[in-house]
């Protein structure tokens, strides 16, 4: 009997801190979008009202609502434009993705290919794209191609080391485990090694999708427009040559914002590939 | 007249030095017969695991020959389901749910798909995980981890099963439970085990033989038959007569060791 009532107390309490603990996590979340929220608010407020009482120029340094004036008067022109570089970027990005990780998982399947070829990867990442992206232009034409090659060169290291870095970061007794039950090359590779290098994958993705935004708006600098619409990049070259800051500054805007996006989808898919069991993807959850 | 018993592990003279010049295992002279249940007892670096490894084809001998069947191990891994292994760790595919890593020997191996779910769920309701098969193994605790890699190794029905101090990582009780449901399963399904410790009270609760190593090099310095019946008593007046030989027999291998 007494056992009983003490497990119903315990149960109460249970229960009650249950409660309490919902009600804490609810105030401990609510600063953390509450606190963020106010720093912008007074980070904006700082940047309207500071070029009013110096007395700044709107083509120096324009205030936000400037800023915000010049992106909805010049929506026809912004729009095509943020179109155009989501085009280039993701385009880029899914070519770095397809072949980095192909070229990876083939370097990875031979040890002779991996240590002859490996090396000349990682001297090629190390040479400035900016530099060699003339050459781009010249082999592809100024415009959306060489653009999208720009961005794919950028983009494709990160994807391509990492994912080899997974391949090769198999713990040694489940690759023991699959010698002992006779498995082939392929079958290592497909039901071990490529599973196993997924979380390192996914990281290498997460790089590649903020640099092939890189690249797209730095290939625009140099491949400009090739007779059609250009994109971010060009608009901001334009825009700074005819002193339209505020413009300029929403073209910034609307790029970082496309980043962020970018970013966050990339990670929606790899907390989605990976949901089923790596340990930083769970974190989440609790 | 008595039959022959049939020779399942044969360790011919093996010695086993690695390239830093450690040597592991020196004249390493033994033989397991169908159906028993052998303990490899030594001190960390005594080879017990080289010797192990060999049999499983995951290493080779430096000097003399390791027969499975009669046969090159490799060739026996090579060709059939005959062997598992156990790791000390669970050695799970995290990405995999409990059923799909029981599932995987049969997978590798080839065969239909059916019939290796079947398969699967038999020796998961042997091992008591029938309830888990879709859990992944982060759910599941260290004992449970262990169960289905026991499970695992035991779904492509192999004749010998050889285990890598599996316990050793479990707490006390899981591991006692472990413990008697082996030997279950060693008497249901007449497998030959060889097993790797280096706790006395495991070896002599589950051994039809121990076999005593002593390090540095590392060599066979007594064999123990353990004469229980099972299931053993780990109170018995005997049982602890045996931990006592086999802890002594342990200790003389080593202070042996210190005095050279």
């Amino acid at each position: 009997m007494s056992v009983q009532t003490a497990t119903t107390q315990t149960k109460e309490i249970v229960a009650q801190s249950n409660n309490t603990g919902k009600l804490k996590i609810w105030s401990k979340s609510k600063w953390k979008i509450i606190g963020p929220i106010a720093a912008l608010v007074v980070f904006l407020s700082l940047w309207q009202f500071v070029p009013i009482m110096v007395g700044v120029q709107p083509f120096i340094l324009p205030k936000p609502t400037d800023v915000l004036q010049a992106a909805v008067e010049d929506w026809e022109l912004l729009w095509p434009a943020i179109q155009i570089t989501v085009a280039e970027s993701v385009i880029g990005f899914v070519i770095s993705a397809i072949i980095g990780i192909g070229f990876a998982v083939l370097l990875a399947s031979s040890k002779i290919l991996e240590i002859s070829i490996y090396p000349y990867a990682v001297i090629l990442q190390t040479i400035p794209v900016v530099a060699v992206a003339p050459i781009v232009v010249i082999w592809f034409g100024s415009g959306f191609n060489s653009i999208v090659m720009i961005s794919f060169l950028i983009g494709f290291f990160p994807i391509i080391s990492n994912t080899l870095m997974g391949l090769n970061s198999v713990d040694k007794n489940m690759s023991e485990l699959f010698t002992l039950y006779n498995a082939s090359k392929w079958q290592k590779m497909w039901k071990l090694r490529i599973p196993a290098a997924m979380p390192y994958m996914m990281t290498g993705l997460k790089i590649s999708s903020t640099l092939s935004i890189v690249g797209a708006i730095t290939g625009e600098y140099i491949a400009g427009i090739g007779g059609g619409k250009g994109g971010l990049g060009y608009a901001i070259t334009v825009a700074a040559v005819q002193l339209k800051t505020p413009y300029l500054f929403a073209c910034g805007i609307a790029a970082a914002i496309f980043g962020i996006v970018f970013y966050l989808l990339v990670s929606l898919f790899s907390h989605f590939m990976l949901r089923s069991w790596h340990e930083s993807a769970m974190k989440g959850e609790k | 007249m008595e039959a022959i018993q049939n020779e399942i592990v044969a360790f011919h003279h093996v010695s086993k030095i690695y390239n830093t010049g450690t040597v592991a295992l020196s004249q390493f002279h033994f033989s397991i017969t169908e159906g028993e249940f052998i303990s490899f007892l030594g001190p960390s670096g005594c080879g017990k695991s080289t010797a192990l490894r060999m049999v499983a084809g995951l290493g080779d001998a430096t000097e003399g020959k390791v027969e499975v069947f009669g046969q090159n191990p490799k060739e026996v891994i090579k060709n059939t389901n005959d062997v598992a292994f156990v790791f000390q760790d669970a050695n799970l595919l995290p990405w995999r749910t409990v059923l799909e890593n029981v599932m995987l020997p049969l997978e590798l191996r080839g065969s239909d798909k059916k019939s290796r779910k079947e398969d699967a769920i038999k020796v998961l309701e042997m091992v008591g995980l029938k309830d888990h098969i879709k859990s992944y193994p982060r759910q599941l605790s260290g004992g449970m981890r262990m169960r289905v890699s026991i499970a695992r190794a035991l779904a492509a029905k192999p004749k010998l099963l050889l285990m890598d101090e599996p316990f050793a990582a479990l707490d006390e009780i899981t591991r006692q439970t472990l413990q008697t449901e082996l030997l279950e399963i060693w008497k249901r399904e007449k497998m030959t085990i060889l097993f790797v410790t280096h706790n006395v009270f495991e070896a002599v609760y589950l051994s039809t033989r121990i076999a005593v190593l002593s390090a540095r090099p590392g060599r066979l310095s007594s064999i123990i038959d353990v004469d229980l019946p099972y299931p053993r008593e780990r109170t018995d007046e005997r049982f602890t007569e045996y931990v006592d030989i086999s802890s002594q027999s342990l200790e003389n291998s080593s202070t042996r060791r210190e005095l050279v």
